[in-house]
């Protein structure tokens, strides 16, 4: 149990649509171990985002028990959950989310500026981060200028460069072409080794699912088929 | 605070065009707001100065039975000068008509001591005149009254059995001043000569002190401070301050409706951004400074932004005055040629504080609606 870095027990979310209710989780039971390297497969509307925000406390269960390394994501305030994301987990969207007035640099640095880093510390873990996506020559860019597969590159740099013991991917790879996908997917796979990161994806990219050491498939918001596929690397 | 300060100024420069237009709009608030005070401060400095300079003094020694605002009292309103009263000029007064191309003119005829210094009216031309009754006017009576220096005009006072008594007066000067209430339907005269016509050798209605004036009780006589005979265009220039402060922030609140809007429709297109902060670990009170400051930037940069096209603009118009048109010295106010503006330091500051206070409260207010928003919906950009 305490090896579990995230555990999920009996989740179920509700949303309002309209006057009645729609169930995009039901009854859901994972447990994930530090180092995965596990994504969340399923058709859209099957539930992987909504469970991703659940993991990275963006969002709560309407039942059940989330607890993210340690913490009931239920019972965080807002300022607890905010600690946990900034410390603790970093995010990889679909369409990178990058600040656009921000150069590469700064978009990296931005989560070390919510703690306390000096600025000689900020600039060596940047830099650090930056040589493992291979983007220290475009450290002065702003987003507009560069590609979408250097973007997801900026973006996984700036989950990384905190050192977050899990990494919540949605989708990250939808918006690439294949050379992309899989130099991003090889990156991250390569983090996951050095670091000993959490990494989660949700997709539905077959790219994706070939890099992935577990993998938990969806359906209509129930686990269908929970596998390991290397087992060396879960254990 | 300082992370807020530091992401509000890099959004705000690289919102580019959008912010400038805010900025320029919301120092064009501030300018004005700024020139209109020191021009109100200039006008008010001004219509004092010259207050005390022809008319006030450094007070009125009045005579019990004398009310400035009571006509009635001008009759009876005058007793014996008494004597040892130093630094201070007497004035009689008393009324009349004249008969200026047929028509009837009322007047308050005005006795003055020919060797008075205290105030600015040219008594002292009254020396090198061989007028049998000579009289000087100001300029807004002898455009009223279509005299001009030469003109001989009959006039007709009482003496003070009631008994009238009538002669040519000749204008022997025109003086120019911004001083209405001793102009407008006056008629000054040497203060003997006046005495005489009427009968009341030794008497006057009132004294024009100086700074050396000691105040000392006088029975029948009471002194009016300086301050006291000020506190009417103190009131002007406080009814025209209100007026010019409806204009003003009429285009306060133009310039902070632009900031308003910038702010609901910046709140609604970067959901997504206001997303990624909160899932980079920002919680959503500081999400809400972050934007709160941003506004309130505006208000930063309108003030830099005023100041540097404000000052040179300012001190150029210190220098030159504002001229004001030629029937501005016709409309019943203090109003010179020329205006100079007077910059208040604590206005300046007040209006600083004001500004920055507008714009934080017009920015915090679609900014809080980040602090109900759900994060997810944010980051989808999903939210209405």
């Amino acid at each position: 149990m305490e090896n579990h870095i995230i555990s999920l027990k009996n989740i179920t979310k509700r949303f309002k649509v309209g006057e009645g209710e729609f169930t995009a989780l039901k009854d859901i039971n994972l447990e994930f171990k530090k180092g995965e390297f596990a994504g969340l497969v399923g058709p859209s509307g099957s539930g992987k985002t909504t469970l991703l925000n659940i993991i990275g406390s963006l969002d709560s269960p309407t039942e059940g028990q989330a607890l993210v390394m340690g913490n009931d994501i239920s019972k965080l305030s807002h300022k607890e959950s905010a600690q946990l994301r900034n410390h603790h987990i970093g995010f990889i969207f679909q369409v990178y989310n990058l600040l656009p007035v921000y150069t590469v640099y700064e978009n990296v640095e931005f989560a070390l500026l919510l703690q306390n880093y000096t600025k000689t510390e900020r600039k060596k873990m940047v830099m650090e981060a930056l040589e493992w996506v291979g983007l220290t020559d475009m450290a002065d860019k702003k987003p507009d200028k560069i590609s979408g597969g250097e973007g997801q590159r900026v973006a996984i740099a700036r989950a990384m460069v905190k050192r977050p013991e899990i990494l919540i991917a949605d989708e990250p790879t939808a918006n690439l072409d294949a050379e992309n996908a899989h130099i991003i997917l090889k990156m991250m796979k390569k983090l996951n080794k050095e670091l000993n990161t959490t990494f989660l994806f949700s997709t539905h990219d077959e790219k994706v699912m070939k890099y992935l050491n577990r993998m938990v498939s969806l359906r209509d918001g129930s686990v269908e088929k929970d596998e390991i596929i290397a087992k060396e690397a879960y254990m | 605070m300082k992370l807020a300060i530091q992401l509000a100024y890099k959004n705000l420069i690289g919102a580019g065009l959008r912010t400038w237009l805010n900025v320029i709009v919301l120092s064009f608030a501030f300018i004005i707001i700024i020139f209109f005070n020191a021009l109100l401060q200039g006008w008010s400095n001004q219509a004092k100065e010259d207050g005390i300079a022809w008319d006030f003094g450094y007070g009125h020694i009045l005579n019990r039975n004398y009310d400035p605002y009571d006509a009635f009292t001008i009759q009876d309103g005058h007793d014996i000068i008494p004597k040892n009263l130093e630094n201070t000029t007497p004035i009689l007064i008393q009324q009349g008509s004249i008969y200026p191309d047929g028509r009837l003119v009322s007047v308050l005829l005005k006795g003055i001591d020919t060797n008075q210094d205290i105030l600015k009216i040219p008594s002292a031309k009254f020396k090198n005149t061989t007028a049998a009754i000579p009289a000087i006017i100001g300029k807004r009576m002898a455009e009223s009254a279509n005299l001009k220096v030469g003109d001989e005009v009959i006039l007709r006072w009482r003496d003070k059995n009631g008994v009238f008594d009538a002669s040519y007066i000749s204008i022997i000067d025109v003086f120019d001043t911004t001083v209405p209430s001793i102009d407008a339907g006056q008629i000054w005269l040497p203060l003997e000569k006046l005495q005489k016509m009427t009968n009341l050798q030794t008497q006057a209605t009132l004294f024009v002190v100086n700074k050396n004036y000691q105040q000392n009780t006088l029975d029948n006589w009471k002194f009016v401070k300086q301050k006291t005979l000020l506190k009417d265009i103190e009131d002007v220039i406080a009814t025209e301050s209100i007026g010019s402060a409806v204009m003003y922030l009429v285009f306060l609140l133009i310039a902070l409706l632009a900031i308003f809007d910038t702010q609901v429709l910046s709140i609604f297109r970067r959901q997504k951004e206001i997303g990624t902060y909160v899932a980079l670990g920002m919680t959503r009170p500081k999400v809400v400074s972050l934007f709160t400051i941003e506004g309130t930037m505006h208000s930063i940069f309108a003030i830099i932004v005023g100041c540097m096209y404000g000052v040179p603009i300012f001190i150029y118009l210190n220098q030159s005055g504002i001229t004001m048109p030629d029937f501005a010295g016709s409309m019943g106010i203090g109003l010179d040629k020329a205006i100079f503006p007077v910059y208040n330091p604590s206005i300046i500051l007040l209006t600083i504080l004001f500004i920055i206070l507008a714009s934080a409260i017009v920015s915090y207010l679609p900014a809080r609606k980040i602090a109900r928003m759900n994060p997810v919906l944010a980051l989808k950009g999903k939210l209405q």
